[in-house]
């Protein structure tokens, strides 16, 4: 039963690690940028549903709508001041230039909060429920049940829609694309904007149910980078598949190892991945 | 230029005469383990073009061994430096040999990975002496701990450290190794049509850069007497080396020593004004100035200084 | 095993996640010759370049070079057998000057800087790019790219030299000396074979000729039948079906050049 439980358990933390690593993924298939600040994006939606539910006193449906659409403007303003000039630029300003924003944002938040853990206060989802033998938390059932669902429409928004499929054409085929009248620059805001978005509604989701520091970032990029380096570059349903797997990982190094270990596991299984089958499961490199 | 090298050679040897007060004593030859720290990361990130963000784990390795050679043996401090390289040297090329046949972001990634890796694991390692981390000889029992009350030893040791990786980086430039990596960091696709094995010579260039920034490490560790994993192993010593080397300029050979020079002092004055907070404060100045740099002139100060010069030439050619 | 034949190419065929850029293509060139590869935009002439020289690996069939299977060898590994290649888009290493470019070359047989540098500057005698030896390759037009391209090749001693269309975007008089440098270059014993979609260029350098179309080779033989053969006119004035494929072709050609 223990068993059990630590599987749901991985597998809900798994869905939120899917939703966000699907906008890292979506970026770096699309323009062979990698946003190193991503983890602090979803940070940022973590601090922003705590403020809105200090200040605001707003509810979980109005801090997560709130997380999504600040983190959308600010991943659109990322690419048009800082992204599309580096992109054309070497090697080193790329890499560089979202690793600089990440140390920014990150101690900016460090600055305000220190290193102090907040949490959310009195949460209308509070408390845990028994399904079939085992004690789920319900802020981590309804974040992770959401935040399949967000992964799977995200999906479906980029493979059913015009919108959709005009962004994944860029990412197969710039020039074509621009044959065909699309404008690749807006394309690639749009697509920062979406990326940026899951990060926050991730970040705000996680807040319902973990505790807040201004760090975190760091170590939710990591998990990032294994989980699109696992699903293979550039496909959103290999993220969805390696989230899940990655979730499942660690909340059984967690359990039988040690909590400690559950990063420790993940990282040690990049370099494994990196060494056995760099393109993941589904991508092609 | 062979005048410009040995003013410049004079003016480090001279250097500690210009200072009284301990306080800034310490300051230069931090300024010195940093220039060649940053030379070190420079060697594979700005003559190479990889970007590694992850030398705090060689910085560390190198820092642990000797501790761990005289806490758990009583032994020379110095003798753990060849088993240091040699640990650093294996991590790079368990990072490098997967990483280097990809997209140059996987060993970005890699590097952070491996490093906050192993800061977690030597955290949680009572050997090496987890979060407390480990002490050196209170005291020099003989000449060979190197063990001084005053920071001017420490200078001269890091100045010829300074000295072996400019040297070494010096000759790599005119060498066919230093040819190879700028034409891989010009344009690989082509580099290798020419006979230019990617893979390997930027392996090389991973190679050489953990082998100096081990050392460092490990003569780091002898100075301060003191390791723990946070200090050694946190990604404040990978940024550090990172922005040293790309403000001053990544990929010429005195670019590392600028940035020191500028960062160092700045770094320090920054941590007596505000205290524990200043290390906030320095992460926030550093970001900016990596979007700035990225931004608008990924080739550093000394870029700056070349366009400076031929706007000068320019001028002075049509008066 | 002592074959007379330097290069041969059987069966090669290369797809593009269910497209088939190149089909069965078959060649063989012996030592000495000049081949060259013509046909319309978008026939498959760089994928199967590509495929020759290392950069892409074919999904089916195989290429021997001097009696080695180099079907899944590495760039490096052909040019270090003595193949040698330029690109359709000039690929110099900008920030360095033009002896530099050389010398990148000549380190493959030369170890130490000093003889690597001594060879760089007799290639640049040969291609007569040596007034410019100190120049940044960036202050070059195109014309001067192509030539230190080629020099830079040539620096690594091959044995066979592949051009991709070392000749286009050329005006008259550059073409002339082009074509005079490729020549000489012949004339020191290397093996050249040469892509170019004019056709006029090729019918003068060429002593034989193979014609892709739709990535397959429809036709070989010399200059004077290939420029009679009414299916290789055929496929350069070509019908509607055609010109949709050498779009996709075109854009595929482009993200492997």
């Amino acid at each position: 039963m223990i068993a059990l439980q630590v599987v749901v358990g991985g597998l809900l933390l798994g869905a939120v690690y899917a939703l966000f690593s699907s906008g890292l993924t979506l970026i770096w298939g699309m323009m062979n940028v990698v946003n190193f600040a991503h983890g602090d994006f979803v940070m940022l939606g973590m601090y922003i549903a705590y403020l809105a539910v200090v200040a605001l006193h707003a509810g979980p449906l109005v801090f997560t709508l709130l997380a999504a659409l600040t983190l959308s403007i600010l991943g659109a303003v990322v690419y048009y001041l800082l992204i599309r000039q580096v992109m054309r630029g070497p090697m080193l300003a790329q890499i560089l230039s979202t690793f600089g924003l990440a140390l920014l944002i990150r101690y900016t938040v460090f600055w305000f909060f220190s290193a102090t853990f907040v949490t959310l206060p009195g949460s209308a989802l509070g408390g845990s429920i028994k399904l079939g033998g085992i004690l789920i938390g319900i802020p981590q059932l309804v974040a992770g049940i959401l935040a399949m669902g967000l992964t799977i429409g995200m999906h479906l928004l980029l493979t059913r829609t015009t919108l959709g499929s005009q962004i994944l054409a860029v990412s197969e085929d710039r020039q074509a694309a621009m044959l065909m009248g699309i404008r690749p620059d807006r394309m690639q805001a749009l697509a920062w904007g979406l990326a940026s978005a899951s990060a926050g509604v991730a970040g705000a989701l996680i807040a319902t149910f973990y505790y807040l520091t201004p760090t975190v970032g760091e170590s939710l990029v990591l998990i990032a980078f294994v989980v699109v380096c696992f699903g293979g570059f550039g496909s959103v349903p290999g993220a969805m598949l390696a989230g899940l797997i990655i979730g499942l990982i660690q909340a059984a190094s967690a359990y039988y190892i040690g909590p400690v270990y559950k990063d420790v596991v993940v990282f040690a299984l990049f370099v494994a991945i990196l060494w056995v089958r760099p393109q993941g499961l589904l991508g092609t490199v | 230029m062979r005048r410009g090298w040995l003013a410049l050679g004079v003016v480090l040897l001279a250097a500690p005469l210009a200072f009284q007060d301990p306080f800034y004593e310490r300051m230069i030859a931090l300024v010195l383990l940093w220039a060649v720290l940053a030379s070190a990361w420079n060697i594979v990130g700005g003559y190479a073009g990889q970007v590694a963000i992850g030398h705090a784990v060689f910085f560390g390795v190198g820092a642990y061994l000797p501790l761990l050679v005289y806490t758990h043996w009583q032994g020379v401090p110095l003798l753990g430096i060849p088993v240091g390289i040699a640990i650093s040297v294996g991590i790079a090329v368990l990072i490098g040999v997967p990483t280097f046949r990809l997209h140059g972001h996987y060993l970005s990634m890699a590097t952070i990975a491996v490093a906050e890796l192993i800061r977690l694991l030597v955290t949680n390692w009572e050997f090496v002496g987890a979060a407390r981390g480990l002490g050196g000889p209170a005291s020099g029992r003989t000449i060979w701990d190197l063990s001084y009350r005053s920071s001017i030893p420490y200078y001269y040791i890091f100045l010829a450290l300074f000295a072996l990786v400019l040297g070494f980086t010096s000759w790599m430039e005119q060498s066919r190794m230093g040819y190879y990596l700028r034409a891989i960091k010009a344009g690989q696709r082509a580099a290798r049509s020419l006979g230019v094995s990617a893979p390997r010579y930027k392996l090389y260039a991973m190679i050489a850069s953990a082998a100096f920034t081990s050392l460092a490490g490990s003569l780091y560790a002898v100075m301060l007497g003191f390791v723990d994993p946070d200090s050694v192993f946190g990604i404040m010593v990978s940024v550090q080396m990172v922005i040293m080397a790309a403000l001053g300029g990544a990929g010429t050979l005195i670019g590392p020593l600028v940035g020191a020079a500028l960062l160092i002092p700045l770094q320090t004055f920054a941590n007596s004004l505000f205290g524990g907070q200043g290390n906030g404060l320095t992460f926030i100045l550093y970001g900016g100035i990596i979007i700035l740099l990225s931004r608008f002139e990924p080739g550093g100060i000394l870029e700056i200084w070349n366009h400076y010069l031929a706007r000068k030439a320019r001028k002075g050619r049509t008066e | 095993m002592n074959s007379t034949i330097l290069l041969k190419a059987h069966k090669v065929s290369k797809a593009f996640q269910g497209f088939l850029a190149v089909a069965g293509a078959d060649l063989e060139i012996s030592p000495g010759e000049i081949v060259g590869i013509i046909g319309p935009n978008g026939a498959g002439k760089s994928t199967f370049f590509n495929c020759l020289s290392g950069e892409l690996v074919p999904t089916r069939g195989s290429v021997i070079f001097q009696d080695m299977d180099v079907t899944r060898a590495t760039p490096e590994e052909h040019a270090r057998l003595g193949m040698g290649r330029t690109y359709q888009v000039p690929a110099t290493f900008e920030d360095m000057t033009i002896l530099d470019n050389v010398m990148v070359g000549a380190f493959l047989r030369h170890a130490h800087q000093a003889n690597a540098r001594e060879e760089a500057m007799r290639v640049l005698e040969f291609t007569g790019l040596v007034a410019q030896a100190d120049h940044r390759a960036k202050s070059l037009g195109t014309p001067g790219r192509k030539r230190l391209e080629i020099a830079r090749a040539l620096a690594t001693g091959p044995r066979l030299l592949l051009l991709d269309e070392a000749l286009s975007g050329l005006t008259p008089l550059e073409i002339q000396q082009a074509i005079a440098l490729v020549r000489e270059i012949h004339r020191t014993g290397v093996t050249l074979v040469i892509v170019e979609h004019i056709m006029e260029v090729v019918l003068t350098l060429a002593q034989r000729v193979i014609v892709f179309n739709h990535g397959e080779i429809i036709a070989t033989g010399r200059p004077e039948e290939i420029a009679n053969d009414p299916k290789v006119i055929g496929a350069y004035l070509g019908t509607g079906r055609r010109s949709r494929r050498s779009a996709a072709m075109s854009s595929l050609d482009g993200h492997s050049a």
